[in-house]
C-alpha cells in the first residue's frame, strides 16, 4: 500500500503563476466571462471549440454568482497519446464563484474526457491587488496534472506530464494575452469622451 | 460536435452549435448584467431569465446525455455543498 501511495505521489505535478493585471477587479472579472467568446480574440484561442453554460445561480442575500460551463477544447496531443486516446476533442467542467462582497473569483476546470487516466485541474483566482486593490487585480493560477496509476499512461507519466504542462503553460500566455486585450477595450469604452 | 448528440462521428470543428444564436444572446444579456449591476452591487435579482430558458432549453434537446451526466458528476465534485440547488435549479 506504502509502494502505490508513493507512486502516486510522484505522479502528481503542480505548477503555479501569478500576473497581475493593472485594470480594477471589477473590468478584470468582467473580461474572464468574455475571454473564449470575443471574436477578435478566438484566433488566438482557437484551440477552445465551444463553450456552453449549463447551469447558473445567483444567491441574492450573499452577492455569490455560482456558474457553471462545458468547454469543448481541440486538444491534439503528442503522436503516443493519440494512439491511447484516439480523439482530439477534450470535454472541460469549468465552475466558478464569484463572491460579489469580497471581490473575489475563483474558476476551477477539470477535464471530464480521460478522466481515469488523467486527471488536470486548473485553478484561477481573482482578487484585487494587495497593494492597489481599487486598481490593480492579482490572477493567481494553479495547475495540477496527475496520471493515474496504473493506468495505460503510467509508464510514460513523465512525458506525459511535460507535454500536458507545456501546452497548458502556453494557452495561458494566450489567455493573459487576451485577457490583457478585453481589459484594453473596456477601459477605452468605459473613458469618458 | 462539442457536446451535441452526434450525429456524425467525424464531425469537423467547422460546425457550428444549433443553440448557438441562443447561446449568444443569453451570453451578451450576461455579460451586461454582469458589468453594469452585478460588479456595482446591484446583485438583489436574478436577471436574463428569458434568454437563459430558451438557451437551456435547447441544450436540453441537444445534449448528450452521457457526456452531461459526467460533466455534472465532476462539477458536484468540484461543489458538494450546492449539489441539491443545482438538480434543482435545472428541472
Amino acid at each position: 500500500m506504502f509502494f502505490f501511495w508513493f507512486l502516486d505521489s510522484l505522479m502528481v505535478k503542480a505548477y503555479k503563476q501569478e500576473h497581475v493585471y493593472k485594470h480594477p477587479w471589477e473590468r478584470v472579472s468582467a473580461a474572464s466571462w468574455r475571454k473564449f467568446a470575443d471574436p477578435e480574440n478566438k484566433r488566438i484561442l482557437s484551440h477552445i471549440l465551444e463553450v456552453d453554460t449549463l447551469n447558473r445561480k445567483l444567491d441574492t442575500d450573499t452577492g455569490k454568482l455560482h456558474t457553471t460551463r462545458a468547454l469543448t477544447i481541440h486538444a491534439p496531443g503528442p503522436w503516443f497519446l493519440h494512439r491511447i486516446i484516439g480523439q482530439d476533442i477534450c470535454h472541460c467542467v469549468e465552475s466558478t464563484v464569484v463572491d460579489g462582497k469580497s471581490r473575489s473569483m475563483q474558476l476551477t476546470t477539470k477535464n471530464i474526457t480521460l478522466k481515469k487516466f488523467i486527471e488536470v485541474e486548473e485553478r484561477i483566482r481573482y482578487d484585487p491587488h494587495p497593494e492597489n486593490p481599487s486598481a490593480w487585480t492579482v490572477c493567481s493560477q494553479e495547475t495540477s496534472i496527475r496520471i493515474k496509476p496504473l493506468s495505460a499512461l503510467a509508464s510514460m507519466a513523465e512525458k506525459v506530464e511535460q507535454k500536458c504542462a507545456e501546452k497548458f503553460m502556453q494557452n495561458s500566455v494566450k489567455g493573459r494575452e487576451v485577457m490583457e486585450r478585453i481589459c484594453r477595450y473596456m477601459e477605452a469604452e468605459s473613458a469618458p469622451v | 460536435m462539442g457536446l451535441l448528440k452526434k450525429k456524425d462521428s467525424t464531425s469537423t470543428r467547422s460546425s457550428t452549435s444549433p443553440c448557438a444564436d441562443l447561446r449568444t444572446a443569453y451570453h451578451n444579456c450576461f455579460n451586461k448584467w454582469y458589468s453594469e449591476k452585478f460588479v456595482k452591487g446591484q446583485w438583489d435579482k436574478e436577471e436574463c431569465v428569458a434568454e437563459w430558458n430558451k438557451y437551456r432549453d435547447c441544450l436540453s434537446e441537444n445534449l448528450d446525455g452521457k457526456i452531461l451526466t459526467r460533466m455534472l458528476e465532476v462539477d458536484s465534485e468540484l461543489n458538494p455543498t450546492k449539489q441539491a440547488d443545482s438538480k434543482e435549479s435545472s428541472r
